[in-house]
Parts: structure tokens; C-alpha cells; sequence
């Protein structure tokens, strides 16, 4: 019997907003796709892009980078400078093959449980439509 | 065009009054086509010296390693920008160098297995043929090309679908040996520890393998986005001819859109990454 596609997803949070954001979710009882593998990081500004391209050689489906809405960082301008790196490594990725879709940065704050499973629900709908890598990269990987 | 004299007398007058105590330029190479790089210590091998279409390496590599020393060097246009980059990321001090710039237009591919003439690829897509800096020039001060279109090879690429760049690129990075001689060649990759080469954690594992080819040269264009200054050395050298340019100019596009900033023009403007402005729309969760 074929077994339904799941993506993989990794996600990296910040601790300040989108983690203390998806606790809320989970403390709140919201249900939302089991696909993440979540990473807790300090700052969204933290997240250097190896760690994505990384993500992607291992064999993640998608990747989701999610801290403070600007303005509201911990350390007051981590995301500002999170915010341009990732644009570019967005479009960049997007060049050598890995569909735009596979890549997302949200900001999701403390408070919005809710939005957090939004999200998730949605990129998890999304990259199960788009179905599996079309790579020779991560069968190497085992 | 052979600007030899003129370098040569240029060479001879800072080594001579000891401005400099040496002098970076190009010597005729062993194979009697192309260049290659000659440090000139001694005014008696000042006639050396040349310069012409077959100089293609970029020196400013070597300024790295003469920080503190007084040198006179001898850049292209986009090697001057190299100059700018590394003044820019207080790698050297301007007052230490000397710069000859050249009046470029354009190196071509040189080499036993090539002696057509013909222009490396950017070259022939360069606006810049005066240098953007230097304190001597060489070369008449002519028309800056009129090129209308910068990144034709760019836009080709961007045209295709993702599944076809996909393959493109993973034919591409499969045949990488790494080498590691795009990073040794490029003035902008000086960091002490690469980090191809830590351990602790394996961020690239060492077997040759396209996933970990594909993490190299991934993250060897990206380190250089908003810094490449499109010499084309990376490429040249590269021994399995792998198209590095086409990832570092697309880079260089899309920092040019989103940041309106260029790499080398000139040794003041804040490098993107290390600054932002609060109130910009880059596209992500708005």
C-alpha cells in the first residue's frame, strides 16, 4: 500500500517570539500538521544561511524561519539584519533549482498561537501539492 | 595595447625613490602566452614587468599577505574594486599602497589550449574599464562602454523553470573536485578558518559527494554576495570549468536591486549585510 507523502519540514524560531508563539499554540489546544521539526534559536538573526542550505542537502522538503516581527526583536535589530540576508538567500535558492515555495520567513509573535498554525498548516498543504524534490541530492544521505 | 613602458618607468621611479619596497604587476609566464604574477624587489628585474590582454589573474590577493608592508600594485578595473572591498572590511590601509591602475578593455582567455583572442565571458559584459581607483594611470581616460544589457547570462538562467536549474546545477556541482582554488584565487575569501574545513561541527563532509559540493559552492557564492567584485578569477581557475560567475553575478543583481549597492565602487558605503534601514520592503511576511 503507498504510504501518503509528508513533507519534512525544518523550522527555526526564535526563543523569543515565534517559539514562545508556538508554545502558546500548543498550550491552547490549536491542532496543526505534525511535519515540522521545530529549532529553537536565540534570534532569527542567528540563522546563518548554512544551516538552511544544510537543511536542504539533508533532505528537509521545506524550510521555515520564523522570528520577531520587525521592531520587536529581543535584541532590539537581529531581524532587521536577519530580514535582508534571508530575502536575498530566498531569490538565490530559488536560482539553483529550490522552489520558491519551499522556503518561508514569517514573523509570528508571543501572542499569536494562532497564526503559527496558520502557517504551518498552510506551508505543510503546500509542499505536499508541490510533492517531493525533484534531487539525486539526499538518496546519498541515509 | 602594451602598457609595458609604461608600468615598467611607473615601477621604477617608486622602487627607486623607495616609496614601495616592492612591486606587484605580471611577467611573461613559462609557456610564452599568458602571464603571470611577478613581485619585483630589485629595480634590476623591473624589465620583467608587462602588461597586456593575457593578464588576467587579479593581484590584490597578494596585498593580504603585505598588510603593513608598503606595495605597489598593478590592478584592472575590477581589481581596483577589490582594493576598495578589503579597505572597506579594514582588511589593508589605503597609505600602504601604491596603485597602478590599468585602462582595461577587457583580458582575454590565455593559455596553450586557447590563443584565439577572444574575451573572457564577463569581460565582454563589463561596464567598467577605467579604474575606480589608483593612484597612477596607465592607458588613455576613453568612453566608458555602453553595455545595455549587464546580466544577459543572469536573466537566460532566471528564464528556465526550477527544475531545469535544478539539473543544471547539480550537473554542475557533481563535477566539482573541491579544489578549493575558486576561494584560494578570490581576494574576497581571506577568513582565517574556512568554514569548509572545521570539524567541529562538519558543516561540509570531506568525501566529494554533489550534496556536499552543492553546500560548498553554495555557500562559497553566498559569503560573496554584496562582496564579489566580478574579476571572473574563481572561474578561471576552476579546473572542472563549473560556472562560478553565473552564481556570484546573480547575487550581484539581486543586491543591486534590493540594496542598490555595488561591491568596490567606493571604500565608504556600509556593505549591506552590515547595516539596514527599518522601514524596507524585502518581500517576506507582508
Amino acid at each position: 500500500m503507498a504510504v501518503e507523502y509528508q513533507p519534512k519540514i525544518v523550522g527555526f524560531l526564535c526563543n523569543w517570539c515565534s517559539y514562545a508563539g508556538a508554545d502558546l499554540a500548543g498550550t491552547s489546544r490549536i491542532c496543526y500538521p505534525s511535519n515540522i521539526r521545530i529549532i529553537r534559536v536565540p534570534c532569527s538573526g542567528r540563522v546563518d544561511p548554512l544551516l538552511i542550505v544544510k537543511s536542504f542537502q539533508q533532505g528537509a522538503d521545506g524550510v521555515l524561519i520564523a522570528g520577531c516581527h520587525p521592531g520587536d526583536c529581543h535584541y532590539s535589530e537581529g531581524n532587521y539584519y536577519a530580514r535582508r540576508r534571508l530575502a536575498l538567500l530566498h531569490t538565490f535558492l530559488e536560482y539553483i533549482g529550490i522552489e520558491e515555495e519551499r522556503f518561508q520567513i514569517q514573523w509570528v509573535s508571543a501572542s499569536e498561537g494562532k497564526r503559527w498554525a496558520n502557517v504551518v498548516s498552510s506551508f505543510t498543504e503546500g509542499l505536499s501539492i508541490l510533492g517531493p524534490r525533484e534531487t539525486t541530492l539526499h538518496k546519498e544521505t541515509v | 595595447m602594451d602598457f609595458s613602458e609604461e608600468i615598467r618607468s611607473k615601477a621604477k621611479e617608486l622602487l627607486e625613490s623607495g616609496t614601495v619596497d616592492c612591486v606587484i604587476g605580471y611577467e611573461r609566464a613559462t609557456d610564452g602566452v599568458g602571464a603571470r604574477p611577478l613581485f619585483v624587489y630589485q629595480p634590476n628585474d623591473i624589465d620583467r614587468l608587462i602588461f597586456d590582454q593575457t593578464c588576467t589573474h587579479n593581484l590584490t590577493k597578494y596585498l593580504l599577505n603585505r598588510k603593513d608592508k608598503a606595495t605597489a600594485i598593478v590592478v584592472k578595473p575590477c581589481d581596483s574594486r577589490a582594493i576598495n572591498l578589503l579597505i572597506n572590511e579594514s582588511q589593508i590601509q589605503r597609505d600602504k599602497v601604491s596603485i597602478i591602475g590599468v585602462v582595461c578593455p577587457g583580458v582575454v582567455k590565455a593559455g596553450l589550449d586557447n590563443t584565439s583572442g577572444e574575451l573572457q565571458d564577463t569581460c565582454r559584459m563589463c561596464q567598467q574599464h577605467t579604474p575606480v581607483l589608483y593612484d597612477f594611470l596607465v592607458g588613455e581616460l576613453g568612453l566608458e562602454p555602453d553595455v545595455p544589457d549587464t546580466y544577459p547570462d543572469v536573466t537566460g538562467m532566471e528564464d528556465k523553470s526550477a527544475g531545469e536549474r535544478r539539473a543544471f546545477w547539480e550537473e554542475q556541482f557533481s563535477r566539482c573536485i573541491r579544489c578549493y582554488a575558486c576561494r584560494q584565487v578570490c581576494p574576497g575569501c581571506y577568513c582565517l578558518e574556512c568554514f569548509v574545513e572545521r570539524l567541529d561541527p562538519t558543516w561540509v563532509g570531506i568525501r566529494i559527494a554533489p550534496g556536499e559540493n552543492e553546500v560548498w559552492n553554495t555557500m562559497r557564492a553566498f559569503h560573496l554576495a554584496g562582496r564579489c567584485i566580478d574579476c571572473n578569477e574563481c572561474e578561471r581557475v576552476c579546473p572542472v570549468n563549473i560556472p562560478l560567475s553565473l552564481l556570484n553575478r546573480k547575487l550581484g543583481k539581486e543586491v543591486e536591486e534590493l540594496f542598490k549597492f555595488q561591491a568596490g565602487i567606493d571604500a565608504e558605503t556600509p556593505m549591506p549585510f552590515s547595516t539596514f534601514d527599518k522601514e524596507e520592503k524585502l518581500g517576506i511576511s507582508e
